[in-house]
């Protein structure tokens, strides 16, 4: 007996009774599940259609670039927003980042367009975004200066650099000349090129601090200071201050700054005696401060207002020594 | 479904309780998290005559049994019993088609549907197929005969059906919870596959579930289904006849029978009396203690022996070597077994749950749930173990997108 060769009845079994009910004859809770399936169903619908959609238009955009959406067509960049908390200008971003005059928001390169503004070491950070249809929008954080140095790379005209209190020497760009005069010069400084960039000077933290500190508590003193050396700071934990009236004063690193310069605030009063000019002091050994007096004292104009650029060797860059004859004059003094 | 654990609901609508379990199937185990009991109402003798009532009293213990699983159930396997269930026995026999005689799938297939298609009458459904085991050339194979060498191949099947709207009316009860019903399991079947051994089952026994409003029993023979049915009298009408012969109420019967009932009478002094309620209120009242389990064993008695003429031949003691088991709540009437031994002539005891159910499960009241769950699990398996077998890639493809 074959199946094929006869027709077999067709029982009915329990599986055929429907199993669907009225919402009616349900129970609340039958009701209320039934709700939250629905729910539960359509949020998964709508999530999976969302999907679907993204995936249908990303993959449209790929196929054909002209589907692209009108945000990412972008028109070519019209204008450049830049905001700093410091000198930088949009003259200067202009220059810096150099994009065409037929430049695309979307063909731009955010992050090559953002080394190029690091590439400038008075900027500390940049972050660059793109605001639809044309604007290209730069914020930037830049370094302040706390001294200046003079420097020559190989053959090239002495250049003055800045200083920030992380160590790092940058152009200065845009700063008022009238604030950099005010500057004090950083002398024992060692500068080293890697690659693109000047490494840090180490030390600057410390020497920051003291310049903080005089200018905001004897802003009196602190002009007069014209050169600040750090030759002796990673050896003697000292740093030595010259004046433009020709006086030399050490600083110890590990005292406390704001008793340093009241005690010399006090000699200068104590010792105003025009005909004993003080010529060294040194505040780094705590209660004790020698100090060492001259017989004449320099006129300020006798101070050269920069040191004389010198050559320095290939490789490493190095600061150029500022103001011998002063640190001549302070060693003799002492 | 995934690497996800599913969540089995497994229901007992009965005439007296209704009960639901909440397992957790993790593919490889079932375990038991929560249980749900509620008395049941709006149901007689196993069906639904008040779906209001039978439907609130199911979903209270639905809910109760989600609460105490703090999980929701995915489907319910459900039980199924009530007098409209009803068997008949049908074979049938193929030749094997290959010329080495070795028989294949094909054939094992025209066996079993030629054998299961049989017209039923207008308004009944299939409940289930039980298959016993196939003979090739009489010689009985009681696993699959692939491959085996023969000429003729005979299978035949015990097919369970019931009325449609009885059967209806009770996947519409979990319906109205928002559940699917996956499977209906005779409740004979589920609670004999708890109380019986697999050897026992292979020696041949007899499995009674009795309960309030039906006693339900399955006969096995030779490790599987021989022959089920369903009684429509269970505990229930043993109160009746108390309540009846000693004009009592319901509760007040009740409360005797369980108090004082048995299925063999032992009480020799007709003077010895048993107070009603004990407490000496007023309208407590005094019975003889013969009478009482006169009425219980004459009903019990009669009980097992409808049981007994029901099954016919069917029942024999060469064949059903392990005796009689029962279970079921009114199972618990004191010296039931004995009354069974005496009635069918062979061993009887009361059935336990196996070893490995844990001891708050192990009343007699959970055993059809207990083995609603591990019999439609198995079903559950076989259907999936066949639709592996037949359905090729595309066919699975689109069973698992109908399934979401």
């Amino acid at each position: 007996m074959s199946k094929d060769s006869i027709t077999l009845p067709e029982s009915r079994t329990w599986r055929e009774i429907p199993q669907e009910v009225k919402p009616r004859a349900m129970s609340p809770e039958g009701r209320r599940r039934l709700v939250m399936r629905i729910v539960r169903a359509s949020v998964g619908a709508l999530v999976m259609g969302g999907v679907a959609w993204a995936a249908w238009e990303v993959s449209a955009v790929v196929r054909d670039p002209s589907a692209m959406p009108d945000a990412a067509k972008s028109d070519r960049i019209r204008s450049l927003v830049l905001v700093t908390d410091g000198v930088l200008d949009r003259d200067w971003l202009a220059r810096t980042l150099a994009i065409g005059p037929n430049a695309t928001l979307m063909g731009t390169d955010l992050m090559q367009l953002r080394a190029r503004v690091l590439a400038d070491a008075q900027v500390k950070s940049a972050t660059i975004a793109r605001n639809f249809p044309d604007t290209l929008s730069v914020r930037i954080s830049e370094r302040s200066p706390v001294a200046r140095l003079m420097a020559q790379d190989g053959g090239a005209q002495p250049a003055m650099l800045l200083v920030s209190r992380d160590g790092v020497a940058f152009a200065g760009t845009g700063f008022d000349p009238a604030m950099v005069a005010t500057l004090p010069w950083l002398d024992g400084a060692r500068l080293t090129r890697r690659g693109d960039r000047l490494e840090p000077i180490e030390g600057m933290g410390a020497v920051a601090d003291l310049l903080a500190s005089a200018k905001l508590e004897a802003e009196n003193l602190y002009k007069t200071w014209q050169v600040v050396s750090v030759a002796r700071l990673a050896s003697d934990s000292q740093i030595e201050v010259h004046t433009r009236d020709g006086m030399k004063v050490v600083f110890g690193t590990t005292g406390d700054y704001l008793r340093q310069i009241a005690r010399l605030d006090l000699l200068l009063d104590a010792s105003s005696d025009p005909t004993r000019p003080l010529r060294a002091v040194d505040l780094s050994l705590g209660a004790q401060v020698p100090v060492a007096y001259g017989t004449a004292a320099p006129t300020i104009d006798a101070v050269p207002a920069a040191p004389p650029a010198r050559t320095v060797a290939q490789g490493p860059l190095i600061i150029l020594p500022a103001f011998s004859n002063f640190q001549t004059e302070a060693h003799r003094g002492i | 479904m995934g690497s996800r654990n599913t969540y089995i609901g497994a229901v007992e609508i009965g005439t007296s309780k209704v009960m639901a379990l909440v397992a957790e199937h993790t593919g490889r185990e079932i375990v038991i998290i929560g249980c749900g009991e509620c008395p049941s109402r709006g149901v007689i003798k196993g069906s639904v005559v008040d779906y209001r009532a039978a439907t609130e009293c199911t979903h209270n213990a639905l809910e109760l049994a989600e609460r105490d699983a703090d999980e929701r159930i995915d489907f319910v396997f459900l039980a199924q019993t009530g007098g409209h269930l009803e068997g008949f026995y049908n074979e049938a026999s193929v030749n094997v088609k290959a010329a080495d005689n070795m028989i294949e799938m094909e054939d094992i297939r025209t066996v079993c549907e030629l054998a299961k298609s049989k017209d039923l009458p207008l308004g009944r459904m299939v409940v289930h197929n039980i298959r016993r085991p196939f003979r090739v050339d009489g010689r009985l194979v009681p696993t699959s005969p692939e491959n085996l060498v023969g000429q003729r191949l005979e299978v035949g099947y015990w097919t369970v059906h019931g009325q449609e709207q009885r059967l209806a009316d009770n996947i519409h009860v979990i319906r109205g919870f928002n559940l699917e019903v996956r499977e209906l399991v005779l409740s004979s079947l589920a609670s004999g596959h708890m109380v019986t051994s697999m050897e026992e089952r292979q020696n041949g026994v007899l499995a009674i579930d009795i309960g309030a409003g039906t006693t339900d029993f399955v006969l096995y023979r030779n490790g599987a289904p021989h022959t089920t049915g369903v009684v429509a009298v269970g505990g229930g009408h043993f109160t009746n006849d108390l309540s009846i012969g000693l004009r009592l109420t319901e509760a007040q019967a009740e409360k005797l029978k369980l108090r004082f009932g048995r299925a063999l009478v032992q009480a020799r002094d007709k003077a010895e009396k048993v107070w009603l309620d004990g407490n000496f209120a007023i309208g407590d009242r005094q019975f003889a203690r013969q009478a009482i389990e006169n009425v219980t064993a004459a009903r019990a008695w009669e009980l097992l022996e409808v049981v007994k003429k029901r099954l016919g031949h069917a029942f024999e003691h060469d064949s059903c070597a392990a005796g009689v088991v029962l279970t079921g709540g009114a199972a618990k009437l004191p010296a039931i077994a004995e009354c069974a031994a005496k009635v069918f002539g062979t061993q009887a005891r009361l059935g336990e749950a196996p070893t490995w159910v844990n001891e708050n499960l192990r009343d007699p009241g959970f055993h059809t749930a207990l083995g609603i769950l591990y019999y439609g699990v198995s079903a559950q398996g076989d259907r999936a173990a066949l639709g592996r077998r037949k359905g090729g890639f595309l066919q699975n493809m689109t069973r698992l997108f109908a399934s979401t």
